[in-house]
């Protein structure tokens, strides 16, 4: 990476908060923010932006002399600072800059300006095109991007040119700005997207209110905390405050205490929303869910022998493996009673349908970690990615995407198969993608934002798609001694060898190919979302989905 | 008495006395529904005077299939500012036969008037046992032409005042005064090609409730699955019970905006997941009209607070289609012979169709 990088899009590297209130330095520092912005909130425009960049590396001069290349990652755009040479040069000054990202004006109006020049083929100059095209006109209706570039416009004294209206109508008075009735309201202040003006009769022709595609992208960064936290409480209160406290319900309290990322609520209640359902309609499913997920962590750190959980130390080595095994299942048994709790809100069909989902799922998760379980005890390590893949889409695919998004559908009242299945082959992906890129963070994320301990999974001698890929590429002899390390008790494994490990896997390139693989598990998610799944209208529930599907290889933690 | 140029003498047998004895025998032609398609319905919609209550109630009759029997529907949506929606089945009790204006006779103030416009749920509630009285003008109808061979009339009439019993379910019964709009439809459309429509209205009350409201606007956009050339739509504004402004489509636009949160809506009647109801468009967050005729214009602005999603069974295919009643606040800015008025009021505004044939479709 060039010295004077500025910071990721996607990648792994030390991507900092999102800083809003920080001044911006520069038109570069604006756009590394922007792309870091989106990478953080909106994952799916960045990794739309990057299939439309392709290979091109792009070199970005601005009006205030500062320089940066931006170019595709996996599923995201990547920003460096500083000067480099690139496929494609662009020149910008801030009036055009401005231009593209307001869309202020139509492409061949910003051109005409002769402000903004691209030198590149015509094939690239298009892509390019495209891309920004892309960038501006879904990034620009986006809360949190539009911040960004206001402080941007202020600090640099620019005047956005804003549509004249209020005055009197009249044969030549502007169209009602209805979306300006929005600006500072509260119905504005509940959407992450920006609300724009829509025709549906201009005096000539028009177009259907219904025909209305809801916002295809959503600030999903502020959803998932909002969506977490709701559910969270939901927990709390449903756990008992009574005798045993300190042996059973504090501890039963725990780890849903201590936060999480909260993918599993904002699928559950996004799908709902997206199915035409209300959104406190899934919350007490996707409590339950959250609860059986929390009794399987607890007792997947004892089986596992895990130190860390979210952070802080396991529940088992904080309280003795009696007592966690036994708020583990106080926390299934509760999950239970939670899932019978929705006959009052939701009815006996819905609710029958859910027990017979939740059912399902905790199978799929109970029979995938049978056969992790049983690949340590048998010392086996899988050849093949299919048997990795397999053994995730039951283990994590089930209950940490297809279910909470099944049991979404199933709460707005949708409990076709056909409907179900097709939603299922979707987050089946997703899960996937999801259980790669946990693995690869416990290798190489920063533990603060991860809430595991570092390289956990090697000292517990889990089998990940990189430890897989290492056994196929290294000599017959280091898979030997690989094996007969794998085959100790965690107790005989070491840090230093665990570091060794990973060394051999990153000179293997392992680590690359487990997140190829998870990227293009992410990638066919995003087809089959936008392929099979048009029978859910445009909303923001459908956006957030979207959203997902791409975070889930990008995300940090 | 005369019928057209036709000498009828009342009481001659096989004549219907009280056509000739109360004025026009309406609300509809006597033609009998002569198809499936065909739909004549009347529609009521008032708000209390104190804002906090609001009912939207239907009552239609749909054409037969081989020359049966048509189908008669009515349901009674109420709503609750604190509460929220309740609404009948399909089939809300009529004890009587309904008030419209389009048929009855301006009532004598001088004597007390029994209810004339009562509906229940067959479950007892939600309920109204109501007396209607018009205060302003009907509007000239409107007519819709699309398809060839699909069409749909409507001719609309605000400031009726509605006193008498509400009983939601929601909040004790009480007896209170509401005010609201009356209309008449007839017409012959299938869906999806009707597309869908938004009607709406919002009465401003004068210092005396029981006279006509001081302004009363009335709009309708009607868009059906066709060429733009096909729509239609109207802004028409009532003063003190008269109609003082038309506007019409060449000279109006309307624009929306933002979403309503889906938890704002609620859909109804409770039995609609049964009927395979999927999810719709989202409703908008903010309509915006403005239209003008000569020097005179209006602009009217109107922010969306809940709405009931009313799932309404297709006579022609599997899939429902849906109508959203929207409660909100308007305001309305109404420039005339020169003075500028401006006044804001609750209003309900219908946003129907958007039937998710592509649901279907994807899944056929």
């Amino acid at each position: 990476m060039p010295s004077g990088r500025l910071r990721y899009g996607a990648g792994l590297g030390p991507a900092g908060p999102a800083a809003p209130s920080r001044g911006i330095e520069s038109a570069a520092d604006l756009l590394a923010r922007t792309v870091e912005t989106l990478a953080r909130r909106t994952p799916s425009v960045g990794a739309d932006a990057a299939r439309e960049l392709g290979d091109i590396v792009l070199a970005l001069h601005f009006g205030d002399g500062s320089h940066a290349t931006l170019q595709a990652h996996h599923n995201s755009v990547v920003v460096n600072g500083g000067l480099a040479p690139g496929t494609v040069e662009c020149f910008f000054n801030d009036r055009s800059l401005l231009a593209l990202y307001d869309l202020e004006g139509r492409p061949s109006q910003v051109l005409e300006q002769g402000a903004f020049d691209v030198r590149g083929t015509p094939e690239q100059i298009l892509a390019v095109w495209r891309t920004f095209q892309l960038l501006a006109q879904r990034a620009a209706g986006l809360r949190s991007v539009q911040s960004l570039w206001m402080t941007y416009r202020q600090g640099r004294g620019l005047a956005l040119a804003v549509a004249a209206n209020g005055h009197e109508p009249g044969p030549d008075a502007d169209v009602p700005d209805a979306a300006g009735l929005l600006r500072g309201s509260e119905a504005a202040a509940e959407s992450a997207s920006v609300a724009t003006t829509r025709v549906l009769w201009n005096r000539h022709a028009g177009e259907g209110w219904w025909a209305f595609e809801g916002p295809r992208d959503a600030d999903l960064f502020d959803i998932m905390e909002r969506c977490r936290r709701r559910v969270a409480d939901e927990i709390l209160t449903l756990i008992p405050a009574r005798h045993p406290v300190d042996g059973l319900y504090r501890l039963m309290r725990e780890y849903p205490s201590r936060g999480g990322k909260g993918l599993r609520p904002t699928l559950c209640i996004a799908t709902c929303g997206a199915f035409g359902g209300h959104s406190e309609d899934a919350v007490r499913i996707a409590a339950a869910v959250e609860m059986f997920h929390n009794a399987f962590l607890i007792h997947d750190d004892i089986e596992d022998e895990s130190l860390r959980r979210r952070g802080e130390r396991c529940l088992h080595m904080e309280h003795g493996i009696p007592l966690a095994v036994n708020a583990g299942d106080g926390l299934n048994l509760l999950a239970v009673d939670t899932v019978l709790t929705n006959i009052e809100r939701l009815g006996l069909a819905r609710t029958l349908t859910m027990i017979h989902e939740i059912t399902h799922m905790c199978r799929e998760s109970i029979e995938g970690q049978a056969v992790e379980l049983g690949w340590i005890r048998r010392r086996h390590v899988p050849i093949r990615d299919a048997d990795y893949i397999n053994m995730v889409s039951q283990k994590t695919g089930w209950y940490t995407c297809r279910s909470p998004c099944r049991l979404g559908a199933i709460a707005a009242g949708h409990t076709r198969p056909r409907e179900l299945d097709l939603l299922g082959e979707v987050f089946k992906e997703v899960g996937i993608a999801f259980q790669i890129q946990d693995d690869v963070l416990n290798l190489i994320g920063e533990e603060d934002l991860y809430g595991k301990e570092t390289l956990g999974d090697l000292l517990e001698g889990k089998r990940t798609l990189m430890l897989i890929h290492l056994m196929r590429t290294v000599s017959a002899r280091e898979r030997r001694e690989l094996h007969e390390w794998l085959g100790r008790p965690r107790s005989k494994r070491t840090v230093s060898e665990s570091r060794h490990v990973l060394r051999r896997m990153e000179q293997s390139d392992s680590i690359e190919y487990a997140r190829r693989v998870a990227a293009r598990h992410a990638a066919r998610g995003a087809r089959l979302f936008e392929d099979t799944l048009g029978f859910i209208p445009q909303s923001e529930g459908k956006a957030i989905l979207r959203q997902v599907i791409h975070y889930v290889n990008t995300r940090l933690l | 008495m005369t019928a057209g140029a036709v000498s009828v003498e009342p009481g001659a047998a096989g004549l219907d006395l009280a056509r000739f004895l109360t004025g026009p025998p309406g609300p509809f032609p006597r033609v009998p529904l002569s198809d499936v398609l065909e739909r004549r319905w009347l529609h009521y919609a008032f708000v209390t005077t104190d804002e906090r209550q609001a009912l939207i109630a239907n009552l239609a009759t749909l054409g037969a299939e081989d020359g049966g029997e048509p189908i008669r529907t009515s349901v009674l949506l109420m709503y609750h500012r604190e509460h929220g929606w309740t609404c009948s089945q399909w089939h809300a009790h009529l004890p009587i036969d309904p008030w419209t204006s389009y048929r009855s006779p301006a009532p004598s103030t001088a004597v007390p008037r029994p209810t004339d416009f009562a509906m229940q749920s067959l479950a007892g509630r939600p309920a109204v046992a109501l007396r209607l009285t018009s205060t302003a003008t009907p509007a000239p109808a409107g007519v819709s032409h699309f398809h060839r061979t699909n069409w749909k009339r409507w001719q609309a009439q605000p400031g009726v005042l509605a006193e008498g019993r509400w009983d939601d379910g929601m909040v004790p019964a009480r007896e209170t005064l509401a005010v609201g709009y009356h209309e008449r439809v007839l017409g012959r459309w299938a869906w999806p090609e009707m597309g869908g429509w938004v009607f709406g209205f919002c009465n401003q009350l004068a210092d005396n409730p029981e006279g006509p409201p001081r302004w009363a606007v009335v709009f309708a956009l009607l868009q059906p699955m066709d060429e733009g050339h096909d729509h239609t739509a109207m802004v028409m504004v009532w003063r003190r019970g008269r109609m003082v402004l038309f506007v019409p489509r060449r000279a109006l636009r309307v624009t929306v905006a933002g979403q309503l949160a889906r938890d704002r809506v609620t859909t109804t009647p409770r039995l609609a997941p049964l009927i395979g109801t999927f999810s719709t468009a989202p409703i908008p967050a903010v309509l915006c009209i403005d239209g003008y005729q000569g020097a005179d214009w209006i602009q009217l602005r109107f922010r969306c607070r809940d709405a009931a999603r009313l799932v309404v069974p297709s006579e022609t295919s599997l899939p429902p289609f849906s109508v959203h009643e929207v409660i909100g606040d308007m305001e309305v800015r109404i420039k005339m012979s020169g003075s500028t008025e401006t006044f804001a009021s609750p209003g309900i505004v219908e946003f129907a169709g958007g039937a998710a044939e592509r649901s279907w479709s994807a899944l056929r």
